[in-house]
């Protein structure tokens, strides 16, 4: 293997790093787009500009972002530059996006409060691997156009925040 | 060989960065070498590699146990499923909701960044997913101390599923995902990683996490009745 291309490698890596693991120091050069599709079997729901599904996580009880370090190696937050946060498209709701200050210190985007979040394991845009998955001490729902985490029934209500 | 290596007396990933042997894997002398974060010698400190493959140790015995309920079900003999349930509970929460966190965040990445091993990734990644899913079935099946037929059907199609998954899952990050990840990064950034992983753990489980899950297994495989070693050796 090339240490040449190893060396290009971790360059980007490191932006990986930061993106996911959050160091904090690096900032998007644009805000994220935050934009609705419709999944079989779930609706339309928010997705990335990529069309990566959206998650919130109740543990953040919309107070904050409380996955960081290796929780946030499976969902990646959705990270903007300090002082932003995400340029609505499709059926998303401008007035509901903000922005919270992670504790690892990168800004992540919120809607409705909620932190949000992308799964690893969904590998292609559309994919929904991660709805209602209970993992990283709380479950994890997709974020319907007005605000509110989709439960499926069955899955554990969100308590009262 | 030290009498830390001792299966019953594991070894902290704290003692080993403080005062280990850097020997984990029972190497030779010229293999920790060669296993050495940079420096003239052999390093004290876990790789970053050295660590996955550890807790993938704990999941390999948590697959031993799977195994014997399997071939407990198959004789007709009642499902201990408390024992399935401690044992899935630590996959749930230490390599589920950790180990696969580290891989996802720290090793995965960079290797797809480099366009390596990018179809591996993503079974790696898929295969993720699915365990998790399998794991919250197990769980639920086993809150009941004594299964239907059913239920029993269930759990059986889940464990043999997850066993047929993950050994092939950990040989193949052990034997290609790891070792391309430590020809990408160089010795500084391999000690970086390593101390990032030992950071993470003690935050997420505090300072002796591993030695705490290695004494959770052994119990489990005492209750089991496969905790001693030798019963596992051929008559040949």
């Amino acid at each position: 293997m090339s240490r040449v291309i190893g060396r290009r490698a971790l360059l980007l890596f490191a932006a990986s790093l930061i993106a996911l693991a959050g160091c904090g120091s690096s900032k998007p050069a644009a805000p994220p787009t935050v934009k609705t599709a419709t999944i079989g079997g779930l609706g339309t729901v928010l997705v990335n500009g990529q069309g990566y599904t959206l998650y919130m996580f109740v543990p953040d009880a919309r107070r904050g972002v409380t996955c960081t370090g290796a929780c946030a190696g499976t969902w990646p937050p959705l990270k903007t530059a300090a002082g932003k946060t995400a340029q609505a498209a499709g059926g998303a709701d401008a007035a509901l996006f903000g922005a919270d200050q992670s504790p690892d210190g990168s800004t992540v985007v919120t809607y409705n409060k909620w932190p949000l979040y992308t799964y690893a394991a969904d590998i292609n845009p559309g994919d929904v691997v991660g709805q209602a998955l209970d993992l990283n001490g709380g479950y994890w729902y997709v974020m319907q156009p007005d605000g509110t985490p989709l439960v499926p029934h069955g899955s554990p209500p969100i308590p009262a925040s | 060989m030290s009498r830390r290596l001792s299966p019953e007396l594991p070894l902290t990933r704290r003692g080993l960065l403080v005062g280990g042997a850097g020997l984990l894997v029972g190497a030779a002398a010229a293999e920790g070498a060669n296993l050495a974060i940079g420096g003239p010698g052999p390093s004290k400190q876990l790789t970053p590699g050295e660590d996955l493959m550890r807790e993938h140790g704990v999941l390999k015995r948590i697959l031993l146990t799977y195994r014997n309920v399997l071939d407990r079900q198959s004789a007709n003999q009642p499902v201990p499923t408390a024992a399935v349930h401690d044992g899935a509970t630590i996959i749930h929460h230490y390599i589920e909701g950790f180990h696969e966190g580290l891989e996802e965040a720290y090793v995965f990445p960079p290797l797809r960044t480099a366009g390596q091993l990018v179809e591996t990734v993503d079974t790696l990644l898929v295969q993720h997913a699915r365990g998790r899913r399998l794991t919250s079935r197990v769980l639920d099946i086993t809150t009941a101390a004594t299964l239907t037929t059913a239920a029993g059907t269930q759990l059986g199609s889940d464990l043999a599923a997850f066993l047929r998954m993950y050994e092939p899952h950990e040989a193949r990050e052990d034997t290609v995902v790891f070792p391309a990840l430590r020809q990408l990064l160089s010795p500084s950034e391999l000690r970086s990683l390593a101390d990032t992983f030992v950071a993470e753990e003690d935050k997420q489980f505090g300072p002796d996490a591993f030695t705490d899950m290695v004494d959770r297994v052994a119990g489990i495989e005492k209750t089991l009745g496969i905790s001693d070693l030798s019963q596992f050796t051929p008559t040949v």
